[in-house]
């Protein structure tokens, strides 16, 4: 081999070795690329698992308000119960010996009635 | 290669390299690049579409506890009104209660008003039936009293019925009607397969049936939740 082929040899080596380098680095990015996709789920889950706790912390703090009002309409309802049941109270009171009067006199008072078929 | 110096090729061959190297570069900048934005596209579309999810999910549950506050609400105003009834129903029944006890005494104490009662049932009694032959039922205590009224009794029945109708009325001598009731008598003829009873105690429980709504209106005043009033 003379010292030009030697050259010519030695020249085409470096080329494929460069060729060889630059595949690698384009083949390494496409792998990169691959797993940055992968992250995109990952990073996803977890924006939506820390946005899914704060709307989850939001109901049960807006439930836990709802429960609290409804035992206070609960209190509220039953005390216009006993305020209503109080004022039947008063108005017996008031009304019931005229009310006994009626019933004792129409019980009292016998209506005597010959039966409507009958032709004297 | 003629004409060409060993310092050329070396050259040109560098040269070569460098390019194959930019394009290289170039190439892991454009994948680079469409990694990046295929990352924010995936990730921003699945954030979207869980959030809407998440939203939609808890506006259902919002709902639902709504619903169920509406529901409760109702069931509890329904159960109050049920209570202020229930209530002026015990009111009414002892009501009734202390009138029957109030009728018993009256029975007892006032003669003539009780004399008047008994002539006044049996003869409504025998208007009803008009029967020939009836038996009638008092409690022991009105024996001897009913016993008394009876000639006078049937004596108004013929002068009602204008002489048309007369009667032969006898009282039970075995059975009595219980010494607890206010008063009255059981009338039965036909050999007891007609019967009316006809005794204060169930006047006053029919009264209480007819009357309930005039009565609990007498002692509550009208019912602003009624809609019918026949």
């Amino acid at each position: 081999m003379t010292a030009g082929m030697a050259q010519k040899t030695e020249g085409i080596q470096q080329l494929l070795i460069a060729e060889k380098k630059a595949t690698e680095r384009v083949v390494d990015a496409r792998k990169r690329k691959a797993q940055r996709i992968k992250a995109a789920k990952r990073e996803a889950d977890s924006e939506i698992q820390a946005f899914k706790n704060e709307k989850d912390a939001q109901y049960k703090a807006y439930e836990a308000e709802v429960l609290g009002k409804k035992s206070d309409n609960e209190v509220q309802i039953q005390q216009v119960t006993n305020q209503k049941v109080k004022e039947l109270e008063v108005m017996l009171k008031k009304n019931q010996s005229i009310a006994a009067d009626a019933v004792k006199g129409m019980l009292f008072q016998i209506e005597i009635q010959l039966h409507e078929n009958v032709k004297l | 290669m003629a004409g060409m110096s060993d310092a050329d090729v070396q050259g040109q061959i560098a040269h070569m390299i460098a390019f194959i190297e930019q394009e290289a570069s170039e190439k892991v900048e454009e994948i680079e690049c469409k990694a990046e934005e295929e990352f924010n596209l995936e990730k921003g579309r699945l954030v979207a579409t869980a959030r809407a999810k998440i939203i939609e999910h808890f506006d259902k549950k919002i709902k639902q506890v709504e619903l169920q506050k509406k529901i409760q609400h109702s069931n509890l105003l329904n159960a109050s009104r049920l209570q202020v009834l229930k209530h002026k129903e015990k009111l009414v029944n002892n009501l009734f209660e202390s009138i029957s006890s109030d009728s018993a005494r009256i029975s007892q104490d006032d003669a003539q008003k009780y004399r008047k009662a008994l002539t006044d049932l049996t003869l409504q009694a025998l208007c009803r039936l008009l029967e020939p032959r009836v038996t009638v039922l008092v409690r022991q205590q009105d024996f001897q009293l009913m016993q008394s009224l009876i000639p006078g009794i049937q004596e108004s029945y013929v002068g009602l019925t204008k002489g048309k109708y007369q009667v032969d009325i006898s009282i039970d001598e075995q059975n009595f009607l219980s010494a607890d009731l206010i008063g009255g008598i059981v009338m039965t003829a036909q050999n007891g397969k007609i019967s009316i009873n006809n005794t204060l105690d169930e006047r006053l429980k029919h009264i209480g049936r007819q009357m309930q709504p005039q009565i609990r209106g007498m002692l509550f005043g009208p019912n602003p939740n009624r809609t019918f009033n026949d």
